[in-house]
């Protein structure tokens, strides 16, 4: 990698707020440490990239994709009726295939949306209405039949191993944009199903750690980056503030020339930054009542997350790399997880597609969808069987669909497909770390040349594996 | 066709087979070439020549498809077609798609005529007409041992004479000459020493993580004896708070946590390795004992009850990996688990990173794979977890005295015994019930409000299939219940679906009604946050509780999680009938929390049997919430089955190579490893292997990490990777003298610890010197000390100790409360020094998180030492540090004896910084106490204390 001439210690020298000056103040020029002095300068990437940032709308627990996206008409003409399959769950647990199982039709009507063309089924209208704009992968495949383990692989490419998150890897590759705000950020982050680590550095430094913002499952109210405090620039604390500062500005003109100091010093103006931008960026008051209508705001189901949403393009705007919005929950069985009463994905979609769908139409109207890659899917899909002959489905690992929108992909466009019945990925299978390699390498990045060593190994995010998807690239 | 023809078809194909095998080699018939070269070739070259070929730029698995010796040959799973046979044939399995480790061509699957044209091939015979040599598999070579025994990690120990260096007079030990005689190398001279305050602040920091107090720190200065600092040190080594200090730096590398990232599982007793390790430290027990003690502490001979609950105590090591419990494959779960100790172990222990030989040979370091799975043969014979949907960690009871122990089985005796009572005067009840099936109309039906619990009637269930309604056998719950047509064809399920009004354990009962042609074996599934459950119930017979309802058992449910029951009328015998479910929190011993009321059944109120059962259950409460609980730790123990694990292809579970012999790394060159006996694990061999003085890594790591602990710098600095991809030692003849000393010294660590911070080197100062940085900035060399950044533990216990708010008592045992389940939303809230707050790994408290707390997933010796806005924001805004300051202010004020702000603040500067202020600190200070004249003086003196913990000498020692 590159690193970029124009780095953030020129902006900070010109920077006059916070502690601007005493940056100035005792500092001789660079040693041999002064280069670790800021991690998160914008870096060149391995290649021109296709998209600048990526918003992953995680949809926790697993969407059915035989009722949403991947449409099946099988199983309507076969409902009802035992078939054998080979259940992911069973083989992991047993080695053994061809269960008999009871096909369940899709709850929602499937129809052709589009210029495209594209067949969706009612469950996500407001989404429908972008399905030209949407680049959809059917062949999906991932590693884990249960949410922890699953979980764990979307985000760090690893079932159980401790690995640092996707965002995490995109920040150290990329560095910030924004000096003011952190690089990855992730909104209303579930607590279970390994909970830190899924927005977690792992081995990489702790500066390329995720930054929650809230919690899945909180209030609106907890949308808040932590201890960013309110009145920060109000009198005492100012007086506060001053009073630090003389003590810093004395202390580091007893160890001149001391980096780690000097980085201390970087610390405190970044925080005193982020402490002017960061609410703003997250204050969605500026944003106008259209716009707030739009996305849902105010409307019961679609309330908190039309403005996960909105603070997604906020934070965007800004410059944020990458902007994780989790709809689920911290439960053993998350959010879309219906494993019985399959009707309630109605309720999670009506949370949902509204706000999404505003999200795809502010971004392409605001000329955002260009450079910014939007990711939408769970952490696997679901049979396309009944579970137990109940009322719900179980996981499926083994073929799902994600879409993808703007930032170098093809829209409007669909890959692969599963069986006939939904069930597994037969046609251009996408694994998991073929999905990683390829946004990765929108962001203009190699997945093979972006490594860390620890441990004596040059890790990555794709482990060994990975094959950039380059039939959906624009 | 006629049935006849098909079998004499069959017969001919297979005879065909027959022939094919037999004449393998020979020259294939005219019609089996025709069929390869029109049908079989082509789709070998379209399909997998890409990849299988001697044209592939890269050979996938070792396989080559283009000659028919390289099928024959086959790849790293074996030969990939065996003639005539298609359903044990690789090739064919692999584009059948039905093994999903191994979907070949991995992209998409074949067209189902392509798949049927290579069955065919493989049934004829697999006739082949390419012939040549299969030469461009290259296997990996194999590792060279006696070369890599070379590298310096793995060489004995050596015994180098103490140099001599020029300056005779600097020196105070040999640890000096070491560093002396390569900074004379250099023309580098060693600063000055330390001052005395500093060095002070430096000593107890290091050796008890806490700063003295002003008065320590006057006595020490005021000291005239030469003995002053010896004596401290002594002092401090003695102290219990050594242990809680060093103790936390090996939790580090034993990623010791009390919890699971995994749903927040709490490990109740994981404390009880925490405090063996801080006891360890304390009573500076001998650490090639101790290393035994966390590989093998259960299998140990015990000479005393006490060591027998500290060695077990020890084996937690092994344990307590942040494991996906939920892995469903429990074969890729155990190996890795297997993996997660040997990669924690190596690097404890060894230092070496015995994971990368997982998949392949290692690449850098001479340890084969055959190697890693000797030693994982020995964790496989290792049991670790106890399997189920989610698998469970295990709880070994610890040894207790004799008096406790029979106490304690007296008392699970007598739990045993009043359970076959209560299950006894259970079945009493029904039997009573089915004596008097009819009952009066009057007493038909329970009205749901009447019932404890939440009750999911059958009208609510979700029916799947014909069910139907009746009222004919009562009593029934409600308006009715629903009975299944017996229609076989169709399969039926009813679900009842429960929603939890809060997350916690439930009894699940389900209510029939019984009568002669139900079925005797309805299955009834709960799915709840343990998994799935099927129970059988027998609906002739009359249920048990309350006329209604049998129990289906106790299960944890979450809020939105899986909460539902199906009744399914798979392979029954008889009518299935479904009348409801019910739901009863039960409390944390297991009893129901809500006496059902009464009235359920009109007859059970002069009913004996039914009072019985409720007098028993009482009794049976009283008797598990009392008494001397059995005490427990999260550990291992030997597997059921024990054995040489097979070599794992590429890591995978699923693909098996030969079997790796139990053992050790082979490049620790020993005269007499250890043997392993066949019917046990081999971890006391492996213990008594890392204790050997003929292994020279564990001494050797052992002495780097306390060099490392106490200047901050290893003399290998990665001092968890002593290979080639770690780094070289600064110093490999001071490391060994120390080693070497380590283990003449009967591996105490105390002397290893006194030896260095009496050393000169130990004592320097921090300064720069413009020499030094030019020639050595990393300072490599020790010409001056390191300066440190206080980690996560200090910073927050120093805080605690200004603001007089810390608990100072030896704090062991456990740090959260008894039944807590899940660390999700800790409120971590104690004023215990740090190393006793609970280590939940979805809840660390914010200021670990803020300063490089050691990941407790990943062993580590060396923590990151990071400096980022989140630590800024957290000094400046978090509310925990306004409230240490405001109670240090109190404090302040409180000490009578200052009497003017400038005492004042000088007090302040030496209670936090263990200095006075300098005199433009004092200026800033004294304007501010005074610009704030008109705030109350508490106020003002918190956020003078405030600026100091947010200042940056607060989190720096010299």
């Amino acid at each position: 990698m590159i690193p970029n001439p124009f780095s953030r210690r020129a902006a900070l020298k010109s920077a006059a707020c916070g502690f601007g000056y005493l940056a100035l103040a005792g500092l001789t020029a660079g040693n041999a440490q002064a280069a670790a002095l800021n991690p998160l300068a914008p870096r060149f990437p391995h290649f021109a990239p296709r998209a600048k940032r990526v918003i992953f709308l995680f949809m926790q627990g697993g969407v059915s994709h035989v009722d949403s996206f991947d449409y099946k008409p099988t199983l309507a003409k076969q409902d009802g009726k035992m078939m054998p399959f080979d259940d992911s769950r069973q083989l992991a647990n047993t080695g053994k295939g061809g269960s008999s199982q009871r096909i369940m039709k899709p709850l929602w009507d499937f129809a052709q949306h589009g210029q495209s063309g594209r067949w969706a089924s009612n469950l996500f209208p407001e989404i429908n209405r972008h399905v030209d704009d949407l680049c959809f992968i059917h062949s999906m495949q991932t590693e884990g039949v249960a949410h922890g383990p699953a979980t764990l692989f979307l985000h760090c490419g690893s079932t159980s191993f401790i690995r640092p998150s996707m965002g995490s890897w995109v920040t150290y590759g990329l560095g910030s944009e924004n000096d003011n705000l952190p690089g990855f950020v992730s909104i209303a982050p579930s607590a279970g199903n390994g909970g830190p680590r899924n927005y977690g550095s792992a081995f990489l430094p702790a500066v390329y750690q995720g930054t929650a913002v809230g919690k899945a499952g909180g209030p609106a109210s907890d949308l808040i980056i932590r201890n960013l405090a309110a009145g920060a620039t109000s009198g005492n604390q100012r007086r506060s503030f001053d009073l630090l500062q003389q003590f810093n500005a004395e202390q580091l003109r007893q160890h001149p020339g001391d980096s780690e100091m000097e980085a201390v010093i970087n610390s405190y103006e970044l925080a005193w930054r982020m402490q002017g931008r960061a609410p703003d960026a997250l204050d969605l008051s500026k944003e106008s009542p259209e716009t707030l209508t739009q996305y849902g705001i105010g409307a019961k189901p679609t309330d908190t997350f039309g403005r996960q949403c909105l603070m997604a393009r906020r934070l965007c705007e800004s410059g944020v790399r990458y902007i994780q919005v989790t709809y689920g929950d911290s439960g053993a069985n998350p959010a879309w997880d219906q494993h019985s009463n399959l009707a309630k994905h109605g309720d999670h979609a009506r949370a949902v597609d509204r706000p999404i769908g505003a999200l795809l139409a502010d971004l392409k109207s605001r000329g955002l969808l260009e450079d910014t890659l939007v990711w939408w899917g769970g952490e696997f899909g679901r049979t396309p069987y009944a579970e137990k002959n109940g009322t719900g489905r179980d996981h499926n690992p083994g073929g799902f669909t994600v879409w993808l929108a703007g930032g170098g992909v093809k829209p409007g466009f669909a890959y692969g497909a599963t069986d006939e019945f939904g069930h597994r990925a037969i046609q251009d299978k996408v694994h998991m770390h073929d999905l990683h390699a390829t946004v990765l390498h929108l962001l203009g990045l190699d997945h093979e040349k972006l490594t860390y060593r620890y441990a004596g190994r040059d890790f990555r995010l794709t482990d060994v594996a990975g094959r950039v998807v380059n039939e959906i690239i624009a | 066709m006629a049935l006849r023809t098909r079998l004499i078809l069959l017969f001919l194909l297979s005879l065909n087979g027959i022939v094919g095998v037999s004449a393998r080699g020979a020259e294939p018939s005219a019609a089996d070439l025709e069929f390869f070269e029109k049908r079989v070739r082509p789709v070998l070259v379209e399909r997998c020549y890409k990849c299988h070929s001697a044209q592939s730029e890269k050979v996938k698995g070792h396989l080559l498809l283009d000659t028919r010796e390289g099928w024959q040959k086959g790849g790293d799973g074996g030969p990939a077609v065996k003639p005539g046979d298609p359903d044990h044939s690789l090739l064919i399995e692999a584009v059948r798609y039905t093994n999903a480790d191994m979907e070949m061509p991995p992209k998409g699957k074949l067209a189902d005529a392509e798949i049927a044209t290579l069955v065919e091939w493989v049934k004829r015979g697999a006739p082949d007409p390419r012939t040549g040599a299969a030469t461009t598999v290259a296997k990996a070579k194999g590792i060279d041992l006696e070369a890599g025994r070379k590298f310096w990690a793995y060489q004995p120990i050596g015994k180098s004479p103490v140099p001599a260096v020029k300056d005779a007079e600097w020196p105070r030990g040999d640890i000096d000459r070491f560093i002396l005689a390569k900074l004379e190398a250099k023309a580098l001279r060693p600063v000055a020493d330390a001052e005395p305050t500093a060095l002070l602040r430096r000593l107890y920091f290091d050796l008890i993580g806490l700063p003295p107090t002003p008065e320590q720190i006057d006595a020490f200065v005021s000291d005239p004896s030469p003995k002053r600092y010896e004596r401290v040190v002594d002092e401090l080594l003695a102290s219990p708070q050594f242990g809680e200090r060093w103790g936390r730096h090996w939790l580090d590398v034993a990623r010791f946590a009390e919890s699971l990232t995994l749903r927040g599982f709490v490990l109740k007793d994981a404390w009880r390795y925490r405090d063996y390790v801080i006891e360890t430290f304390n009573h500076d027990r001998p650490f090639d004992k101790s290393m035994q003690e966390q590989v093998a502490g259960d299998l140990l001979p015990a000479a005393s009850i006490e060591e027998g609950r500290r060695q077990l105590t020890g084996s937690a090591f092994l344990a307590l990996g942040n494991t996906n419990l939920e892995e469903q494959d429990k074969k890729q779960l155990e190996m890795d688990v297997v993996d997660e100790q040997l990669d924690t172990m190596g690097r404890a222990f060894l230092a070496q990173t015995i994971g990368c030989a997982r998949c392949h040979d290692h690449k850098f370091d001479p340890i084969p794979t055959k190697d890693y799975y000797a030693l994982a043969g020995i964790l496989h014979s290792t049991q670790t977890l106890e399997h189920s949907n989610v698998s469970k960690w295990l709880e070994m009871p610890l040894p207790t005295d004799p008096a406790r122990e029979a106490t304690l089985k007296k008392r699970e005796a007598a739990i045993a015994e009043l359970q076959a009572k209560v299950k006894d005067a259970k079945a009493a009840v029904a039997k009573a019930n089915k004596a008097k099936p009819g009952k009066k109309s009057n007493e038909a039906s329970t009205a749901i409000a009447d019932l404890a619990g939440i009750v999911v009637d059958d009208a609510q269930a979700k029916r799947i299939g014909t069910w139907k309604e009746s009222t004919s056998v009562k009593p029934y719950i409600g308006d009715g219940y629903l009975f299944d047509d017996g229609d076989r064809k169709e399969s039926k399920t009813l679900t009842f679906l429960f929603e939890v009004p809060e997350a916690g354990r439930y009894e699940v009962r389900f209510a029939y009604t019984p009568a002669p042609r139900r079925a005797t074996n309805a299955p009834v599934t709960v799915f709840s946050a343990d998994g799935e459950k099927t129970i059988t119930v027998n609906e002739r017979e009359a249920p048990a509780i309350e006329g209604h309802f049998t129990s289906l058992g106790q299960y944890a449910f979450e809020k939105n999680g899986q909460s539902f029951v199906i009744v399914s009328t798979q392979d029954v015998d008889g009518t299935v009938i479904a009348d409801a479910v019910q739901f009863i929190p039960v409390n944390a011993t297991g009893a129901t929390a809500v006496t059902p009321p009464a009235v359920a059944d009109a007859g059970s109120k002069n009913d004996a049997p039914a009072q019985r059962v409720k007098q028993l259950e009482a009794e049976l409460k009283v008797l598990t919430e009392a008494g001397p609980q059995r005490e427990t730790i999260i550990s291992v123990r030997e597997a059921k089955e024990i054995g040489d694990t097979r070599v794992h292809i590429r890591g995978n579970v699923h693909t098996l190579s030969d079997p790796a012999p139990r053992g050790f790394l082979r490049v620790i060159a020993m005269s007499h490893p250890p043997a392993i006996p066949e019917k046990q694990s081999g971890r006391r061999e492996l213990g008594e292997w890392l204790a050997s003085p003929e292994n020279p890594l564990p001494a050797r790591v052992m002495a780097n990490r306390v060099w490392h602990w106490l200047t901050g710098a290893g003399i290998v600095r990665t001092t968890d990777n002593f290979g080639t991809t770690g780094e070289l030692p600064s110093h490999p003849e001071l490391l060994d003298h120390l080693a070497s000393g380590f283990i003449a010294d009967g591996w105490s660590v105390k002397k290893l610890v006194r030896q260095i911070v009496l050393s000169r080197t130990y004592q320097l100062s921090t300064a720069n010197a413009a020499e030094g940085l030019r020639v050595d900035p990393e300072n490599r060399l020790m010409w001056r000390m390191n300066r440190r950044r206080l980690d996560a533990e200090c910073i927050r216990d120093v805080m605690l100790a200004v603001s007089a708010q810390l608990k100072d008592e030896n704090a062991g045992g456990a740090t959260f409360k008894a039944g807590l389940t899940s660390d999700f939303g800790y409120k971590q809230a104690d004023n215990r020094r740090s190393v006793y707050l609970p280590v939940f790994r979805n809840s660390l408290p914010e200021v670990f998180e803020a300063f490089d707390f050691a990941d407790p997933s990943v062993g580590t010796g060396r923590r990151n030492v990071s400096t980022v806005a989140p630590q800024a924001l957290f000094m400046m805004n978090h509310p925990w540090v306004a409230e240490q300051a405001r109670a240090a202010a109190t404090r302040l004020l409180a000490e009578k004896q200052w009497t003017d702000d400038r005492a004042r603040l000088a007090r302040a500067y030496r209670l936090t910084l263990g200095r006075p202020a300098t005199p433009a600190e004092e200026r800033a200070g004294l304007a501010f106490v005074k610009d704030s004249a008109a705030e109350p003086a508490v106020e003002t003196w918190a956020q003078v204390f405030h600026a100091l913990f947010a200042s940056m000498d607060f989190r720096y020692v010299d």
